[in-house]
């Protein structure tokens, strides 16, 4: 197909070849070009298949507002090719057809549609039920648009930024720009978004003159030019606006050019105040076979030949409702577009100028007509004209049938912004009743036409915008104000929707296949509000997002249902145009911690988990039941990496109190050179966190927190004592220190390897707290604690020596074999000595004295107000709670699963940790149960899930399991 | 997302950079005489006022520090303080 | 004999041309190709200390005063003062040594808590809105300031040691340690398309010494 090569509105590089893959075959497009253009530069006038009846669908709108040009691009379904640029190599198909898009087997479907009535598969599917599984595999196969593979990985690369600016312009229209420049005089930043490649709007594709005589188009690069040269003007082009938020946040997202190393960008953008100045879509007319292809919207046709140099047909007929339509008559006439009829639907009211052009061109004109019917299979061949009011018909021969109602303002941020709509019946328009905080609009969104009223508009709005993010430009605004208010207001619209059809195939929404036939018939069955019949025929819930039923919806409705009140919009939702997942997800960044031992962990062997925020050896060999590695703790000597502990210094006049506040022990007691272990409960006096205490001076403390406490216990410690005025300091440790556990009946053979103080017994026992420095360089704190059940110690080094200490200790620990434990074996350890892990044992209802760590609570600090404390007391007389109790398993070759529910006729209990103890060669493990099954003896039955039906059985034993006086630990 | 909210040492926030600490009921209730019912009332009771009401929020991602501040529930926007309660 | 030796949290894939051994540390002062900025510097080897009290506003360490109001840094003779809240502070030495720990309880050395990074040069900026909300090129904002928020989704303290309108300038990042091969890794994911990479302590010395003037 020849282009139309020499036109100044082009924005296509005829020079610049493209090639694409369609349907197997190499073809050609320029750059510029969208996939779409280039397709039909190359023949192609039907590109997909409808949703439902599978219909033939060729170009309407060119700005993505249906799924007529849905293609599956690259393997992604469901793009929408007439906004995506064309990008060398591309690879083309059809979606949603047996054969091709022009010749669909399916295409019988269209046939049948008598079956199909609003809702029918709300109605019918339901009875007889055994249907149901085999019709939605037939439907699903027929119906529908793109397919994609459950394992499809998308490619690209997605980027993301968060950008703060003063004011944000959605529209990079004339309006837009001027907005922005306007904006931006007063020095603040503005950020300028435009969905189409390039800048320009409704001005970039039209010849006909501003006021002072420039062609549109050369205004419009005009603006372009100097809010490029404004240095506080961000702009991003290619970039759809998506959702609006409270306190105007604006999120959209670009799409890459062939230039940029992202595929696409999601972009979020606070501002202080936001110009809308979106402009308009068509309107779409409604009449029979209103979506064959060859119709298309004014926009569509115009822009075809203006900005991609392809005339869209040879012989046309127009059918509009604006004076857009007329211009662009009269353009694409000049241009070579032979036209055989314009009906305007309108009486009156026509700019004279133009229809003083349509004249000179000899271009016959019907006024108060309009289409009634494309004919034609696959593109339309002839055209029933028909008077509005139904009563004369003349037909037309053409293969192009260029038809819109009018305009409809694209409100979508407003409604997102929760801006009440309501029905301006002078121009026809949904506009809000009241604006959203610091949100204007601009353009033709406000119902202006006039090239110098849409500047003006612009500017007041930009001007206003920057006011209200604080810019001192009050007498400016009031120049804005005065000058635009002599320029020509809104203009009135035209208000018909629908030709004088019944409407059996007027398709009110193409994406979801819906007719004004199924409209009247939800109304018929009772429904009456547009949002209700919205859903229950599924107009404007296809990819569209209600880009061609959305205004023509409500005032259809309100037709229909000669209502006499005014009508209502359906409202949209965020995403405003549909956004590839993978652009929301955008770098998807994995933020985990890692140990200082991460990396030599991994040298050894670990396999990883994600465990909170950290990520931590679980393992070390491929045995997940460690076999080796408790053994030779319980024998030997092994060593474990414990960095992930919180750690923290709390110091300061009321350091002490405050420990008192959250800690259920008297903290008054700690001594120095010894720890104390104790625990925190919320104020119901659950167990939230355990852990030690070490007295470093007067009102100087360290402490220790489980590892998923660690990052809210200064928040914890903050809150409880927010209404005392206390003074205290906290410093979050947690990762200053690396933490390395050495344990095992030859720890101490190791450690006095590496450290010069005197480990005995005697001189650092069990529960005592030391500090010492290794190689007269590593500051260390060292803790003697049991938690694994042998001779251990804890040592806290600083964080950048940790892998020093770690190689010194495993290097000293050779002869005797050491080696490294994991998470796991360190939870059977613990568990064979029933000391618990919060969240283990433990759950959001346990408390204190269900666990039997009673005896860490201090009845008597009452002035501590103890978080918890009150709680507590009330629950030591209540008998129906839950206790810790210790099991082992009938057979113990059968350890239940942690998680398992203890049963009779109803729960009553589960079990928290169970494993086959290696140690003692029995199956055991911890259960919270109801308090008269606690008894020592007590039988219990156990239910697991997929047990079909067998229950396990285990008895209450005393704890703990191993070593049941501590000699080995205090060893 | 779009809620910003004003911590007294870092400015205006995004609203994720905050952990809620609920209604603001007061320091607890003295413990003398304290019945169950009225303890629990007081940790688990809240008003969910349909507009206006004053919360306890914290600067998690930022400085840490809780502080209160007044949010229109029904619009999920921070507001200034109501006149009557100044 | 293992060697008694300090590990950074934060590593490079490119190994530095020259380095220099210091308190254990092995410090990288220049990478092969480091490229016409941005550039990321670890700085994990220098002191931070952190400095609580109810009276804060009224200490001088190091003879510097600590700023007035939360936000304000103080930054001179390789010091810098981060105010933070009411009652607390953060001290950074960005020179090649730093003084002992003054005996005041108030104080806790904290290098072993963060990752310390520098973010700077041109474009700087644009990486950083990859990350955060956070903004630093607020026209009321003089630097230095400090932020205290999220970046990359983990809370950091940074300061805006130097900014222009276009996106040049820098700043100081410190984050909970055990972040760092995450955060390093997302930075450098976030500005590997703008020109990030890696440089040794040389080149951080010459900005902030031009910054100091």
């Amino acid at each position: 197909m020849n282009r139309l090569n020499q036109l100044p509105t082009l924005r296509i590089t005829p020079s610049e070849k493209l090639s694409l893959n369609y349907r197997g075959k190499t073809v050609q497009g320029v750059a510029g070009d969208t996939v779409a253009t280039a397709l039909f530069a190359n023949g192609v006038r039907v590109f997909a298949r409808s949703l439902k009846y599978h219909r033939p669908r060729g170009l309407y709108s060119l700005d993505g507002e249906c799924s007529n040009t849905c293609m599956d691009v690259n393997g992604v379904p469901n793009v929408r090719t007439e906004n995506t640029l064309l990008k060398d190599g591309m690879v083309v198909r059809e979606q949603n057809v047996k054969g091709s898009a022009d010749r669909d087997w399916l295409a019988f479907i269209d046939k049948l549609d008598w079956m199909m009535p609003a809702g029918f598969y709300y109605k019918t599917m339901h009875k007889p039920a055994a249907i149901w599984p085999v019709a939605m595999k037939q439907i699903r196969k027929a119906a529908g648009i793109g397919v994609i593979s459950a394992d499809y990985q998308m490619k690209g690369q997605y980027d993301e930024m968060f950008i703060k600016a003063e004011v944000t312009v959605i529209g990079g229209g004339a309006a837009g720009m001027t907005a922005a420049l306007a904006a931006a005089e007063s020095g603040q930043r503005v950020v300028l978004l435009e969905s189409r490649p390039h800048l320009g709007g409704c001005f970039d594709y039209r010849v006909s003159t501003t006021a002072e005589g420039t062609p549109l188009y050369e205004r419009a690069r005009d603006l372009a030019e100097k809010v490029k040269l404004t240095g506080n003007i961000r702009v991003f082009k290619h970039t759809s606006m998506v959702g609006a938020y409270n306190n105007n946040l604006i999120t959209a997202f670009q799409v890459g050019k062939a230039s940029d190393t992202f595929t696409e960008r999601y972009i979020e953008i606070r501002s202080d105040s936001v110009v809308v100045a979106t402009g308009c879509i068509e309107r779409p007319l409604i009449f029979d076979h209103n979506e064959r292809p060859g119709v298309m919207q004014v926009g569509c046709a115009h822009r075809m030949a203006r900005t991609y140099g392809l005339l869209p047909g040879s012989e046309a007929v127009f059918s509009v409702g604006h004076d857009l339509g007329l211009e662009a008559a009269v353009d694409l006439f000049d241009l070579g577009l032979k036209i055989n009829c314009v009906a305007d639907i309108r009486e009156d009211g026509q700019n004279p100028e133009l229809m003083l052009a349509l004249a000179e061109r000899k271009i016959p004109v019907l006024k108060g007509w309009v289409a009634a019917k494309a004919h034609g299979c696959k593109k339309v061949e002839k055209v029933t004209l028909s008077t509005v009011e139904g009563t004369v018909k003349r037909q037309f021969p053409c293969d192009l049938l260029v038809a819109s109602a009018g305009l409809t303002p694209v409100t979508g941020p407003f409604i997102l912004a929760q801006a009440k709509m309501g029905y301006d019946s002078h121009t026809g328009y949904f506009l809000p009743t009241e604006l959203p905080e610091k949100m204007f609009p601009a353009g033709r969104i406000t119902g202006v036409n006039h090239p110098g009223a849409i500047e003006a508009s612009g500017r007041l709005a930009g001007l206003k915008a920057a006011a209200a993010a604080g810019a001192d430009v009050g007498k400016t605004v009031a120049e804005a104000e005065k000058a635009a208010s002599v320029l020509p207001g809104p203009e009135r619209g035209c208000k018909l929707v629908t030709a004088p059809v019944k409407g059996r195939k007027s398709f009110i929404c193409f994406d979801e296949d819906t007719t004004i036939k199924n409209i009247k018939q939800a109304i018929e069955m009772g429904f009456d509000v547009p949002e209700l019949i919205k859903r229950f025929t599924s107009a404007g819930t296809g990819p569209g997002q209600g880009g061609i039923p959305g205004h023509n919806l409500p005032l259809f409705v309100a037709k229909y249902t000669a209502s006499i009140s005014t009508p209502v919009p359906t409202t949209v939702r965020p995403p405003l145009v549909p956004t590839f997942l993978a652009t929301y997800a955008g770098y998807n960044h994995h933020m985990f911690k890692h140990t200082p031992l991460h990396d030599s962990q991994i040298a050894d062997g670990g396999i990883f988990r994600n465990i909170g925020v950290w990520q931590r050896a679980r393992y070390f060999s491929a045995d997940f039941d460690c076999r080796e590695e408790i053994l030779n703790v319980r024998n030997n000597v092994g060593m474990l990496d414990g960095s992930t502990l919180g750690k923290f210094r709390i110091h300061g006049p009321d350091a002490l109190k405050a420990l008192q506040r959250v800690y259920v022990s008297d903290m008054s007691k700690v001594k120095e050179g010894r720890i104390k272990y104790s625990a925190m409960c919320n104020d119901d006096g659950c167990v939230i966190d355990d852990g030690v205490v070490v007295k470093l001076g007067e009102n100087d403390y360290y402490f220790t927190t489980s590892t998923g406490r660690a990052g809210q216990t200064v928040e914890w410690i903050r809150y409880h004592t927010r209404f005392d005025g206390w003074d205290f300091s906290l410093v979050n440790l947690t990762d200053a220190m690396g933490v390395i556990n050495i344990s095992g009946p030859n720890a101490r053979k190791v450690l006095s390897k590496v450290v010069d103080i005197d480990l005995s017994s005697e001189a650092f026992p069990f529960s005592g707290y030391r500090e010492f420095l290794i190689k007269d360089a590593v500051f260390v704190r060292a803790m003697r604690l049991g938690f694994v059940g042998e001779l251990s110690y804890e040592l806290h080094v600083p964080s950048s020596y940790t892998q020093a200490v770690w190689d010194l200790l495993k290097e000293a620990g050779a002869e005797f074999g050491i080696r490294n434990f994991g998470v796991e074996a360190q939870n059977v350890l613990r568990m064979e000595k029933c000391h618990v892990i919060l969240g283990s044992e433990s759950e959001q209802r346990t408390n204190l004295l269900d666990l039997g760590l009673g005896f860490l609570w201090d009845r008597k600090k009452a002035d501590a107000k103890t978080v918890g404390a009150v709680a507590l007391r009330q629950a030591e007389k209540d008998a129906g709670r839950l206790k810790l109790v210790g099991i082992r398993m009938e057979d113990d070759d059968r350890p239940a699963r942690d998680g398992a529910l203890i049963v009779d006729n109803n729960v009553r209990g589960y079990v928290a940790t169970m494993r086959k103890s290696f140690t003692t060669g029995q199956a055991v493990g911890m259960a919270l149960v109801e308090s008269q099954l606690a008894d020592i003896g007590t039988r219990i039955e156990i239910f697991e899930d997929e047990c079909n039906g067998v229950r396990l059985y285990a008895r209450v034993v005393a704890t703990p399991f191993y070593d049941p006086k501590g000699e080995r630990m205090k060893s | 997302m779009a809620l910003t909210l004003t911590c007294p040492v870092c400015g205006k926030r995004n609203g994720y950079e905050f952990r809620y600490g609920g209604e603001d009921k007061g320091p607890r209730p003295v413990e003398a005489g304290l019945t169950p019912a009225a303890w629990c009332d007081y940790v688990h009771m809240n008003k969910c006022t349909a507009g206006v009401q004053k919360e306890w929020w914290c600067h998690r991602d930022g400085c840490g520090s809780w502080f209160t501040t007044w949010r229109d529930t029904t619009q999920n926007l921070e507001v200034a303080k109501p006149e009557a309660s100044k | 004999m293992t060697e008694i030796k300090r590990e950074s949290p934060v590593q490079f894939k490119v190994s530095p041309l020259k380095v220099e051994a210091r308190d254990n540390w092995t410090v990288a002062l220049e990478y092969d190709e480091e490229g016409q900025g941005p550039w990321l510097v670890d700085l994990a080897h220098k002191t931070r200390w952190d400095l609580q009290d109810r009276k804060v506003g009224e200490l001088t360490p190091c003879d510097l005063a600590v700023p007035e109001a939360p936000g304000e840094c103080t930054f001179a003779d390789n010091t810098l003062i981060n105010r933070m809240n009411r009652t607390q502070a953060s001290i950074f030495h960005l020179g090649a040594e730093a003084p002992g720990l003054p005996d005041f309880s108030g104080y806790t050395d904290v290098t072993e808590s963060t990752v310390f990074l520098a973010l700077f040069g041109p474009k700087a900026f644009f990486i950083a809105e990859k990350l955060t909300a956070l903004d630093f090129l607020d026209p009321a904002k003089k630097a230095p300031f400090l932020y205290q928020g999220p970046f990359c989704h983990v809370p950091c303290q940074i300061v805006t040691l130097e900014k222009a309108a276009d996106g040049s300038g820098g700043f100081l990042l410190t984050c909970s340690r055990g972040y760092g091969d995450s955060m390093v890794h997302a930075i450098l994911e976030a500005g590997s398309a703008l020109g990030l990479r890696p440089a040794g302590e040389n080149r951080f010395n010459t900005w902030i010494q031009g910054l100091q003037g």
